[in-house]
């Protein structure tokens, strides 16, 4: 089962978050929990994990500022 | 393999298994739900509580669904452990129309009484006040079903714990305020919002027992919330429990909590009951390794069915908007939907000249008499006053506790009713003046009224609340004589009911009282004292949302309600003198609000002018006047005009006062001029 990924709302006032940096790496084994990107709002900084286990699929580029929904990567 | 026994684990270990069970499914919840987030798989404001999973765990071992649980916001944790249907949870977080509370209430506010999760309130400190009203009914029912009310140690700082916690210790009601302390609120920690050491000792200083329990300590915590729960159970009073926790994530979204240093974090983690029972019960041979991971297993597996099925429920549909605000949709104010509701069966009793607080008094004693369910409390309510202006004479002697004298504490006040409602029934609160509605505001406008729609309709709160209003009398001041009703009917969810003379005061109220929904009953000290009039005997009731003409006319509608009414009835005697044959057209209702008989009468006079006591500008009358040039532009000879109060405090300076209300006087002068102006 895949599962894609996708920039979150984790704040109520959330509507874009910056992708600062992959910390797996692009096709990368993962395990649940780890920790794959870090996430920047206005707010703060925030490691995402890995909400499950499997190979990790880059789709943006880090660096870069998207809107909540949009997708940026995929675990299969 | 070694014996194991409840002596050297220091807890059962049938019941340590079962605790880590419901802890496995918890975990197992959570780490969806953040998974989910994380994912940007569905998105919905989301209050971690990972780390407190051992309390309700423990808690469940030791209640039932018999027992009442009130819990807030981050409360999930509360609510598995509770017996709430994981498919109905995970479908009611995603708003979904099979969620247990039709996706209407969403995660922070779980009703599902079958579990006996009665209420989840997103305001802080806000259950406790309602945890005495369920408590209440147990007791005065006495059945031996306990109440818990969880809330966060941020709580602490607020007036409703305080309000809640004074009541229910001179009651003795049968309540648990189980603070959840995790350390921080919302974003600040411990000492920074309280100089307080802890909080259980707080309880002393209400005559009750505090104690504080290290909930990392799963068994420590299992024996003495066993005997906190069997004191509670047997009579014996409330306590406040202060069980010591720690928030592992954030307050809302998902992850670490940021807000406390690497190195404490790290030492919560070391600590979390969920890990350390775990490895409890491997080390002490109580179950396998295979046999605790058949159960983390089974937990994610219950988890994965609820998701999907949850993910398959359709989104509750926008047809669903005006469902459940009350039990009756018509009751819901529509543009261009204006019911026509019959009027009053006319009453055969006897009638009897009576004061209209006399007739207040004697609608309550019918509703005492009718059903057991009816109890009524607030301020002084008892003897020898019977309530401040006499309003509940006599019930007492007659109904003993049933009449319940409060502290001076309106927020309990409410709350205990909205708790009590909850579970059917029919409390009548009294708060002395309208003006206090400031310091309970929260209970009737976030609680009492939105509680049908929050649920799905799983709960409703049948409550009444009197309320009196000043106000033209002179001399009570800017703090004793608002017309405060427009903050009322602004708040879906409440009927507001507002009696001109003794006859309907009787008939609204008793309705107002069998009614399956939140009413209040505004009672104005000018018609309480002030009118006299004929009352039948018996029961009767006098539908709400249907207004009366009291005086037929053919040049002008004066629309209006409470004792404003007889001034309009003045000012028509003095305008009929000039040849202006004014109609006079009492509300009654103002939610559920009688647009039919409104819109007929103007349509006949084609000019209306609407009264209030309450200060014009944003006042009822604004909605009235808007709704009436709507629907009668092409009809009307001049617009629909208003006349409230001058748009100052009502001044204790009597010839201010009397001069800023509209009165007989200024209501002929108004219909004058509009007369001279829309030919």
């Amino acid at each position: 089962m895949a599962m894609t990924l996708t920039i979150p709302k984790l704040e109520m006032s959330m509507v874009e978050g910056t992708l600062a940096e992959w910390v797996a790496a692009d096709s990368s084994t993962v395990s649940e929990g780890q920790v794959i990107y870090i996430l920047e709002t206005d707010k703060t900084a925030r490691d995402i994990e890995a909400p499950m286990a499997g190979t990790l699929i880059h789709k943006a580029a880090a660096g870069e500022t998207y809107e909540v929904g949009f997708e940026i990567g995929e675990i299969v | 393999m070694a014996i194991v026994n409840e002596g050297n684990l220091g807890i059962e270990p049938k019941v340590l298994t079962e605790i880590y069970r419901q802890m496995s499914r918890i975990r197992a919840v959570d780490k969806a739900v953040q998974a989910g987030l994380s994912a940007g798989k569905f998105m919905f404001s989301y209050w971690p509580m990972t780390g407190q999973e051992a309390i309700p765990a423990t808690i469940a071992q030791l209640t039932s669904s018999r027992d009442y649980m009130i819990t807030t916001y981050r409360g999930i944790h509360d609510q598995v452990a509770k017996g709430v249907g994981l498919d109905g949870l995970f479908a009611e977080m995603l708003g979904r129309e099979d969620g247990i509370n039709k996706g209407k209430g969403g995660s922070p506010h779980i009703s599902d009484p079958s579990s006996g999760s009665m209420l989840t309130t997103a305001i802080v400190g806000a259950g406790a006040p309602i945890a005495n009203g369920l408590a209440y009914a147990a007791k005065s029912r006495g059945e031996d079903r306990v109440t818990i009310v969880n809330f966060g140690d941020g709580a602490t700082s607020i007036g409703a714990i305080h309000e809640a916690m004074n009541l229910a210790g001179v009651w003795k009601l049968p309540v648990i305020f189980l603070c959840q302390n995790n350390q921080i609120g919302e974003y600040t920690a411990i000492p920074d919002y309280t100089a307080s050491k802890d909080f259980a000792s707080r309880a002393a200083g209400y005559g009750f027992k505090g104690v504080k329990i290290d909930a990392t300590d799963v068994a420590g915590f299992y024996r003495e919330m066993k005997a906190v729960i069997e004191e509670v159970r047997a009579g014996n009073g409330p306590i406040f429990v202060e069980a010591s926790t720690f928030r592992l994530g954030p307050h809302a979204g998902v992850g670490d909590n940021k807000n406390v240093a690497a190195d404490v974090l790290a030492a919560a983690k070391e600590a979390w009951a969920l890990q350390r029972t775990r490895t409890l019960l491997a080390e002490a041979g109580v179950c396998t390794a295979a046999e605790l991971d058949a159960m983390d297993s089974a937990a994610q597996a219950e988890v994965d069915a609820a998701l999907a099925m949850a993910s398959a429920s359709r989104v509750t549909p926008a047809t669903e908007t005006l469902i459940d605000v009350y039990a009756d949709v018509d009751t819901v104010p529509r543009r261009g939907h204006y019911p026509m509701r019959a009027d009053e069966i006319v009453p055969v009793g006897e009638p009897r000249q009576m004061m209209m607080f006399e007739a207040v008094a004697e609608a309550q004693d019918i509703a005492f008499a009718r059903d057991e369910g009816v109890f009524l409390l607030g301020e002084d309510v008892g003897e020898p006053h019977g309530g401040v202006f006499g309003t509940n004479r006599g019930l007492q002697t007659k109904y003993g506790d049933r009449v319940r004298p409060t502290p001076i504490a309106e927020t309990a006040i409410i709350g205990a009713g909205i708790g009590a409602a909850l579970v059917g029934m029919k409390p009548i609160a009294e708060i002395m003046f309208v003006d206090f509605a400031g310091v309970c505001l929260d209970q009737i406008a976030n609680h009492a009224a939105k509680q049908r729609y929050m649920s799905g309709a799983q709960t409703h709160v049948p409550l009444t609340i009197r309320m009196m209003i000043g106000g033209g009398m002179g001399g009570f001041g800017a703090q004793h004589s608002q017309s405060l009703e427009a903050w009322l009917t602004h708040v879906p969810g409440l009927k507001v009911a507002i009696p001109s003379n003794p006859y309907d005061a009787k008939g609204l109220l008793l309705s107002c009282i069998f009614d399956p929904d939140p009413c209040i009953h505004l009672e104005t000290l000018m018609g309480l004292r002030g009118t006299k009039g004929d009352v039948p005997a018996g029961d009767y009731r006098i539908p709400l949302g249907v207004a009366k003409v009291r005086r037929e006319g053919t040049d002008i509608s004066l629309i209006s309600y409470g004792w404003q009414v007889q001034q309009c009835l003045n000012a028509a005697d003095e305008l009929a003198k000039e040849g202006i044959s004014a109609e006079v057209i009492d509300l009654r209702t103002l939610v559920p609000l009688d647009y039919h008989r409104v819109l007929r009468s103007v349509k006949k006079t084609r000019r209306a002018l609407v009264v209030h006591a309450a200060v014009e500008f944003c006042g009822f009358g604004a909605e009235l006047a808007s709704t009436i040039n709507e629907e009668l532009f092409s009809t009307l000879k001049g617009p629909a005009i208003r006349l409230g109060a001058e748009y100052a405090p009502i001044a204790y300076a009597r010839d201010i006062e009397m001069n800023q209300v509209p009165n007989a006087g200024s209501i002929a002068a108004r219909v004058r001029a509009a007369m001279q102006q829309y030919k």
